[in-house]
């Protein structure tokens, strides 16, 4: 368990809901959900969530901090944004789901195996070396994500589309020698570094 | 005008009827055999020039009563409308020529229907005369409100604006009700977000100082007598002292009981820390604005959970059937007095439907959302002490699960029961002149059917009628407020200001005679033959609307302006004595017996059709319209209610040779749609006897059936007509034709 | 029309449905003198195109019939159809109300024989039952309509049909040349009863209103259950005229909705329920109704109607706002999909039929009010001293049931009547 999760424990005891609020984006919404469920019903993913967003709401009122927290289900989150257009109350589900994965992140909580995450933390890596993102790079992470074995027999399924794309030059072999970059590279990562600092400076807020 | 009787019977022609029926035959009936005296025909009776032609004979010749052989009743009401004379409509075109198809074989039953419409139109106005008030009013316009609570206070200040005079009779010692008991109030304004003062303070004050409203802190009314317009009430004090005052309306404005949970074991409401929302608003005003605290010992309350519907909306043993209505927002108000004094302390509001309708209901809902407070969907299991304030142990609905927790004070919504005062359909009535005061009544009618109002479902005297919720069983006296249905103070404000609106109207209404709904304005009273009367208290007793009161000699005393004129006492009457100015025994009975009676051997039967004006005759009119066909056998009488039906009008069809008699009435039984409440359910009962008299004539029991009609029934209601006359077919003419 | 009398001891009531006629009544049973104003060529107003009334179950033409009846006995009421308020001015006790008449083209004449109807051929969709069928350009509007008086479409006007009903009417009640006029009434107060109108259903669109043919609302399922409705009483597929047997109920259908309507509109559940009992009422135990809500608001004493229709095994209960519907091409039927937020049960439904309990937006809207009173989000007219004596009455006030709706009316009879009788000097 983090530090910063401990003294979250700490300051909010039971009170889950404010926790959301005072950490989540958009957190201050969670309770003016009135659990019609339309989120729920809308979300194109839905069936794969074990938990849908208006559940996750009433676990957050009922103070299931763990189970929210560590659970896979924000991560399922597409950003499709048809929960959004639906919810009569206004919620903004989709960046409340982005909020949670990302608090639960920071807390150490999230799954540590949940494929999304690992594919956001990949291409979060990827994007940010360069400015770009390497397609090539990218993709055969996310092929070897779960081991060698399944990377391969994902390459070969997917080699047909990947000789498309080279044939039509929207992929070089050159990539995995460096790869194309934004032209002010050093400019963005003092831009990301500001940003770290920002926000490990609000976290150290908690932990202090 | 001279006191002779004039008859004029006018025939239109127009709408086809000039096509289809021989007009000049019609007025040769009336003439000859109805013995109008003016007898005309015109194309087109409703016209400007028709109108002006049976005006001039009202102005010129004296013409006092009008026969109107045209279309219904109810069309052209405002063209047929004269003063100051007796009318009747004989209805030949919905009621003739529009069921009755236009062909050759059809004309010769078609042109007799309408003759026999003609003479009962004409024999009706002859026996009928044109009703005048009583004078028994005596000029009350004063309202005495009983009860001082919101639904009272504003029901005063209501109708003090608009000029009357009020007194209201209060039991306890001061104004304000359950009202005054609370910190604050449901936001009743634009943008609905926090609660409201509740305004009492300010209602007390304007009371107070206005001189058209009486204030009797400490009593009762101890005796109620009267009627509408003359009103007379002994207020008792506490300490004994006793005046009688003059009314002209009474509103009832009781209020409510906060229900007793305490032998719901599950709610645990022995518990020091769980209480109710009356108590909590105790603690919210002894707390002013400051942190509220447990009653236990007196801890600041850190975290309270309300539990809605607690003992309510159940058929379980001590639970009330109902939703009270109010408690949802309640419970949010009592959530925000926490919320709005300290954000941390965490309120829990555990529901099962949540119940905030309307634009201020859902808007409030959400200020409670935005302050924090929790909504969960649950059921209590059991709540219990907790040994450091309460738990509750819930079924959550949403996560599907059983949860215990934990809370410094739990609050039940627990519900309103009505402060009705007697149920007079359960206890013993009072042997007339003799009347003991009850504590236990609310007025202490002296009435021959009880002392209270009636009451109508779960101890409410609420209305029975949708588009009619100020409908009344005692005529000038209005229930409002909580005692009539379970209301929130905002609809209790609109309630009583509409109750005022009642009580003015019906005092107002009853110095001029005129009845109150369904019949309003109607200024006709029934009365009886003293010296034909035997006693029997049928009319005292099946009233609907406890009109009539039995006096020291035991004869009915009619009550005019309780009165809702429609003839139920008529038809219980089994000496034929009580009759109306307007609507009797024998303007009814004149129609039935001056008919044309075909030979037996005509085959032509005749079905007499009582139908009730309110229902059953809309129906068949509107079969017309559609074009519906019944039974030219059928000769169709509108009665007020079913229930002015005198067994008489039945025996005497049948003994004139009437062949059947079909009786429509309204809906009765517990969904009861009669507009006289009992009148339909009198009837049946009546008609349900009728076997004997068959029996002593040797006629079939099928000769005569009654039935529920809607007045939607435009198919059913001629079907029933045409079933009667294949049951004739079926087993024969009536063998008393002459 | 300039015999129309007024003075500031006049109360105007504007809206002819239940709320507007028993507010009018009220007031002239009163004795006062009142004009009964509606847009309308018939008084009744929604009320009238209900089959039933909640939880009685009885017909609201009944009550129809005694308000009617009571209108045609009162002297001290005038009644002004097809009426429009275009502006008011002035101040409580004292208003200039200017009132837009549309032309009937039918004058007082007319004895309702219908002969023209039988005349005319160009048929339009029919209001009374809100376009499910068809009435011809010379028309009764309903079987009880007061004025009972033939109205012409205008739309005739001018065409061959107009001519042939000016022809077949014999009574010279048909009126081609009438225009439209312009009066000007003095009042003391005015009551405001312009009531509601159904939400457009084809704004919510996952709901499929206006793409399928088998989800339709429940204003329009009303006028299918009644005997003398578009259907004959009988609950048809429009796709393809089957009986619809296994009925969804969608409740919130624009209510309680940030995208659509704020406010609760009340009515809702209670008449869901009622609607479910027509199911049974035509099929007995081969209909079935699904009722999706968020609450069921059977509020105060008619809650024990929920709890009846709940006894029915045939009528069910999901804890859902429903998500989407989606055709299925093969049977016609439209597809439920959500989720039973009482644990969490995602489904996915066929029902014959779907019906969407829309909510009740008020009829005039916040920015076309003739007459300047506060108003709130929502759009009813809020209580307040600055309206002076324009008084609100039933859904103008709030989103009401016809009980409340009633008792509103009443309410806001007294208020003017106050008003009068101030301006009359006759207060205490």
């Amino acid at each position: 368990m983090s530090n910063m999760n401990t003294a979250m424990i700490e300051k909010y005891r039971n009170n889950f809901l404010k926790e959301v609020e005072a950490n989540v984006e958009e957190g201050e919404w969670v309770k003016m959900c009135m659990q019609c469920g339309v989120c729920s019903g809308s979300c194109p993913l839905g069936p794969y969530w074990d938990h849908p967003p208006q559940e996750i709401f009433m676990m957050i009122r009922a103070g299931k901090r763990e189970e929210v927290l560590s659970s896979s289900s924000m991560w399922m989150c597409t950003s499709c944004y048809n929960c959004i257009a639906r919810c009569p109350r206004g919620l903004p589900i989709t960046h409340i789901m982005h909020g949670l994965a990302h608090y639960a992140d920071r807390l150490g909580l999230a799954p540590k195996e949940q494929p999304t995450r690992k594919f956001a933390k990949h291409f979060w890596d990827n994007l940010t070396k360069k400015g770009r993102v390497n397609e090539l790079k990218l993709g055969l992470k996310l092929y070897f994500m779960n081991g060698f074995g399944e990377g391969i027999k994902t390459a070969m399924k997917m080699k047909d589309v990947g000789l498309g794309m080279w044939k039509s030059k929207r992929l070089s072999i050159g990539e995995l020698w460096g790869g194309h970059s934004i032209k002010d590279t050093k400019g963005l990562h003092a831009i990301l570094n500001k940003a770290r600092e920002i926000e490990e400076a609000k976290a150290k807020k908690f932990e202090g | 005008m001279s006191d002779e009787k004039k008859t004029g019977c006018y025939i239109c022609k127009g709408c086809g009827i000039g096509e289809r029926l021989n007009t000049s035959q019609m007025a040769t009936i009336a003439e000859r055999e109805a013995r109008a005296n003016i007898v005309r025909e015109h194309d087109f009776l409703c016209s400007a020039e028709g109108v002006a032609m049976i005006q001039n004979d009202i102005d010129n010749e004296g013409v006092n009563h009008i026969a109107i052989v045209a279309c219904s009743r109810r069309a052209k009401t405002e063209a047929f409308n004269f003063d100051g004379v007796a009318i009747s409509r004989g209805n030949i075109r919905e009621g003739v020529i529009w069921v009755r198809p236009d062909t050759d074989e059809a004309q010769e039953t078609t042109q007799e229907m309408a003759e026999d419409y003609t003479r009962m139109a004409v024999f009706e106005v002859n026996a009928m005369n044109v009703p005048k008030p009583s004078g028994e009013a005596e000029g009350q316009t004063n309202i005495l409100i009983v009860g001082g609570g919101l639904s009272g206070m504003t029901a005063a200040i209501e109708a003090s604006k608009a000029g009357y005079k009020c007194t209201i009779v209060e039991k306890s010692g001061a104004l304000g009700g359950h009202a005054a008991q609370a910190w604050k109030r449901i936001p009743q304004h634009a943008p609905y977000k926090d609660p409201e003062d509740t305004g009492i303070d300010e209602m007390i004050a304007a009371i107070e100082a206005d001189p058209n409203i009486e204030v009797c802190l400490n009593s009762r009314v101890t005796r109620t007598s009267g009627a509408p317009g003359r009103f007379s009430a002994d207020i008792s004090t506490e300490s004994g002292d006793t005046k009688t005052e003059n009314f002209g309306a009474i509103i009832q404005a009781s209020g409510y009981t906060d229900h007793d949970v305490s032998h719901i074991d599950k709610l645990g409401y022995g518990n020091a820390d769980v209480i109710t929302q009356a108590e909590l608003e105790a603690l919210a005003r002894e707390a002013n604005g400051g942190p509220i605290k447990r009653p236990s010992d007196g801890k600041e309350v850190a975290n309270v959970v309300f539990i809605q519907c607690a003992g309510q909306r159940s058929d379980e043993e001590g639970h009330l059937p109902y939703c009270s209505g109010h408690c949802c927002l309640t419970s949010i108000k009592q959530a925000m007095y926490f919320k709005d004094q300290n954000p941390d302390i965490d309120t829990t509001i555990l529901y099962d439907d949540l119940r905030t309708p309307g634009a201020g209901g859902e808007d409030f809902y959400r200020s409670g959302q935005d302050k924090q407070v929790i909504f969960t969907k649950g059921a209590v299991n059991q709540i219990s002490s907790s040994g450091n304030g309460a738990k509750v142990n819930f079924k959550d609905r949403i996560l599907d699960e059983d949860v215990e927790i934990e809370a410094d004070l739990v609050v039940l919504a627990t519900g309103m029961v009505p402060n009705s005062g007697v149920n007079i359909d359960e206890v013993p009535q009072d042997e007339p002149g003799q009347f003991e005061v009850s504590v236990d009544s609310i007025l202490n009618l002296t009435y021959r059917q009880g002392k209270d109002v009636p009451q109508l479902k779960y101890g409410f005297s609420d209305s029975h009628f949708i588009c009619f919720p100020y409908e009344t069983r005692r005529t000038g006296i209005y229930t409002a407020g909580p005692v009539r249905r379970p209301m929130d103070d905002q609809q209790a404000i609109e309630d009583a200001t509409g109750a005022a609106l009642k009580a003015i109207q019906a005092a107002e209404n009853a110095q001029l005679g005129r009845a109150a709904h369904p019949r309003s304005g109607d200024l006709s009273y029934p009365s009886f033959r003293r010296e034909g009367c035997t006693q029997c208290k049928r009319c005292t007793v099946e009233c609907p609307f406890g009109a009539i009161d039995e006096d020291e000699e035991r004869y009915p005393k009619f009550n005019e302006g309780r009165c809702r004129r429609c003839g139920t006492c008529m038809g219980a009457c089994p000496v034929r004595v009580i009759s109306f100015e307007n609507y009797s025994v024998d303007t009814i009975g004149q129609q039935i017996k001056n008919i044309d009676i075909p030979d037996e051997f005509d085959e032509k039967p005749r079905i007499l059709v009582l139908a009730c004006e309110n229902d059953a005759y809309p129906a068949l009119d509107m079969a017309g319209m559609a074009g519906v066909e019944y039974s030219a056998f059928a000769r169709v009488i509108p009665v007020r209610c079913l229930g002015s039906t005198n067994l008489i009008w039945v025996t005497d069809a049948l003994n004139s040779g009437y062949d059947g008699c079909v009786l429509m009435g309204c809906q009765k039984g517990e969904n009861y749609q009669c507009h006289f409440v009992k009148g339909s359910e009198m009837a049946h009962y009546r008609m349900s006897k009728v076997d004997d008299t068959l029996q002593s004539l040797s006629l079939e029991p099928e000769r005569v059936a009654t039935y529920e009609v809607a007045i939607t029934d435009i198919e059913r209601a001629p079907q029933l007509i045409n079933d009667m006359a294949e049951t004739i077919e079926r087993i024969g003419m009536s063998p008393f034709k002459f | 029309m300039s015999e129309i009398v007024a003075s500031n001891e006049t109360i105007l009531v504007v809206g002819g449905g239940i709320s507007g006629m028993t507010a009018a009544l009220e007031a002239a049973e009163c004795g006062k003198q009142v004009i009964l104003l509606e847009k309308t060529p018939a008084l009744g107003g929604r009320v009238s195109q209900l089959y039933r009334y909640f939880p009685k179950l009885c017909h609201p033409t009944c009550g129809l019939e005694i308000n009617l009846r009571r209108v045609k006995a009162n002297p001290n009421l005038r009644v002004l159809t097809m009426a429009e308020v275009t502006a008011v001015s002035g101040d409580a006790g004292n208003y200039s109300v200017k009132v837009r008449i549309s032309p009937r083209y039918v004058n007082e004449n007319c004895t309702a024989c219908g002969e023209c109807e039988k005349a005319v051929e160009a048929e339009f969709d029919d209001e009374f039952n809100y376009g499910l069928g068809k009435r011809k350009g010379a028309y009764l509007p309903h079987k009880m309509a007061f004025p009972q008086r033939y109205v012409i479409d205008p739309a005739i006007i001018g065409t061959a049909d107009a001519d042939k009903a000016k022809e077949a009417c014999k009574y010279g009640a048909i009126d081609l040349d009438m225009q439209e006029q312009e009066i000007e009434l003095t009042v003391g107060a005015i009551i405001w009863a312009t009531g509601w109108r159904p939400y457009d259903a084809a704004r919510i669109q996952p709901y499929g209103y206006d793409r399928i043919a088998n989800v339709i609302t429940s204003v329009e399922f009303e006028r299918m259950a009644d005997p003398y409705g578009p259907t004959g009483g009988k609950l048809l597929r429009p796709s393809d005229g089957k009986e619809a047997k296994d009925i969804a109920f969608i409740q919130c259908a624009g209510s309680r909705d940030r995208n659509h309507l704020k406010h609760c509109s009340r009515i809702c559940c209670m008449a869901s329920l009622k609607q479910s009992t027509y199911v049974t009422e035509k099929h007995g135990e081969d209909g079935k109704a699904t009722i999706y809500y968020i609450d069921i608001r059977a509020i105060d004493r008619i809650d024990d109607f929920y709890r009846k229709v709940k006894e029915n095994p045939n009528v069910s209960f999901i804890k859902s706002k429903v998500a989407n519907i989606v055709e299925d091409k093969e049977t016609g039927n439209p597809v439920l999909r959500g989720v039973d937020t009482e644990g969490y049960h995602r489904y996915e439904n066929p029902h014959d039929l779907v019906v969407l309990a829309v909510g009740m937006e008020p009829s005039v809207p916040a920015d076309a009010f003739p007459v300047d009173v506060e108003i709130n989000e929502e759009g009813f007219i809020e209580a307040s001293p600055d309206n002076g004596a324009v008084f609100a009455a039933g859904c103008s006030s709030d989103a009401l049931d016809v009980n409340r709706a009633v008792q509103s009316a009443t309410a806001s009879a007294l208020r003017a009547i106050q008003v009068i009788n101030r301006a009359a000097g006759t207060e205490g």
